[in-house]
């Protein structure tokens, strides 16, 4: 729309546009994320099959820790998108920052375990297998990533390289979090590196890519 | 006389609901109170521009308030997004003198403190707040306002960038 000189010109050409609009809610942004992450798990559970311990009902503790860690740290980072999608000055979201440094126990886990293990003299051995874990579950949380974006286009983010950030710590934990379903693995190490790294790749995704696309 | 806090998030819940008479009277408020927000903060011969581009981002970006919170601190972080936005711009402002008139006391002045432009620029160091304020606010050159200032032009320049770079981190912190 031409900018006019004239300020009430200016509003009348608004006032002119105005259609109704459905203010954004929490509960809506919640309840849509909420479904990019079970989409995400479905696709993972049948899609690419659960874990064979899962089928027998057994739970490995460090299975469900993890995975409890990766849903957790999902569901404080997509708090945070939908809460910056309605600006407000004296909003403070840092629930997801602290979420983010229990999830980052996990590789912090896996890189003391490995130097103890060096220590001892004994060859630290890293399974390049893992990077599947990480390829999938940075795949699955595209899922969430294409919502969340979607969701702060519609709204007003401040701070859309932060927003991207999240979205990206949002999408990869979701992503792994549904892959663990399916990955048989249980040992620190290799959920530390890989399961750590589908979250890292898509946060540096996430903070290069997804600004550009909520700037308003 | 700038309409209060209860009477602007009525009107734009009005609005939200499509009602053009009440969305009138809103931007005709908003824009009284932007001005004033503004105010020693952008260049005169800036502000319609901004005033307008802000209408504008409040026209585009209304579904982002929530009728259940207060509307004057949704504003004022739309507000402060298009400063630091602007400020952003290159430009070198044709007029260097403010205006004082805009600088009048507000009618709620406890909730302007929290969500004025100064407590933003007070978050920054002193040296980042000067450097923005000689370039990007008052329009001087980076050679003049090194000299104004005694820094260096790249610390100039650094100080800009940093200061830009840590606005748009803060916006919506009080």
């Amino acid at each position: 729309m031409p900018m006019p000189t004239s300020t009430d010109t200016f509003i009348d050409n608004l006032v002119s546009e105005l259609e109704p609009v459905r203010p954004l809610s929490q509960a809506g942004g919640l309840s849509r994320a909420a479904m990019a992450i079970l989409a995400a798990t479905v696709i993972a559970a049948f899609g690419i099959g659960l874990r064979p311990d899962l089928l027998a009902g057994k739970l490995d503790p460090v299975f469900l820790l993890s995975s409890g860690l990766f849903l957790l740290l999902t569901c404080a980072a997509s708090f945070s998108v939908i809460q910056m999608s309605r600006p407000q000055v004296g909003n403070h979201q840092t629930g997801w920052l602290w979420a983010t440094a229990m999830a980052a126990l996990l590789p912090a886990s896996a890189l003391l375990t490995a130097l103890v293990s060096l220590a001892k003299g004994n060859t630290m051995v890293v399974g390049l297998s893992g990077w599947n874990c990480m390829a999938m579950g940075a795949a699955l949380g595209l899922i969430l990533a294409v919502m969340l974006t979607a969701w702060l286009r519609r709204g007003a983010p401040t701070s859309p390289q932060r927003a991207g950030l999240l979205i990206g710590i949002a999408s990869g934990s979701a992503g792994i979090f549904a892959f663990s379903l399916h990955c048989t693995h249980n040992d620190i190490g290799h959920i530390g590196l890989w399961h750590g790294l589908a979250v890292a790749v898509n946060a540096g995704l996430g903070r290069l890519v997804i600004p550009s696309a909520i700037k308003w | 006389m700038i309409a209060d806090e209860a009477t602007l998030a009525r009107l734009m819940a009005m609005a939200q609901s499509g009602d053009r008479q009440a969305y009138a009277a809103l931007l005709e408020a908003c824009q009284r109170w932007l001005r004033r927000y503004y105010a020693r903060r952008i260049g005169p011969c800036q502000l319609d521009d901004l005033v307008q581009d802000t209408m504008l981002s409040l026209h585009h970006k209304r579904a982002s308030y929530d009728p259940q919170r207060p509307f004057l601190p949704w504003l004022a972080a739309i507000a402060r997004y298009r400063w630091v936005d602007h400020l952003r711009k290159v430009y070198k402002a044709d007029e260097t003198e403010l205006d004082e008139s805009f600088a009048g006391a507000s009618d709620e002045p406890a909730i302007s403190a929290r969500i004025s432009l100064e407590r933003l620029l007070s978050l920054l160091p002193s040296a980042q707040v000067a450097a923005i304020e000689m370039v990007k606010i008052e329009g001087l050159s980076v050679s003049e306002a090194a000299k104004a200032s005694g820094q260096s032009e790249s610390l100039i320049k650094v100080n800009i960038h940093r200061g830009l770079k840590r606005l748009t981190a803060i916006i919506e912190k009080a």
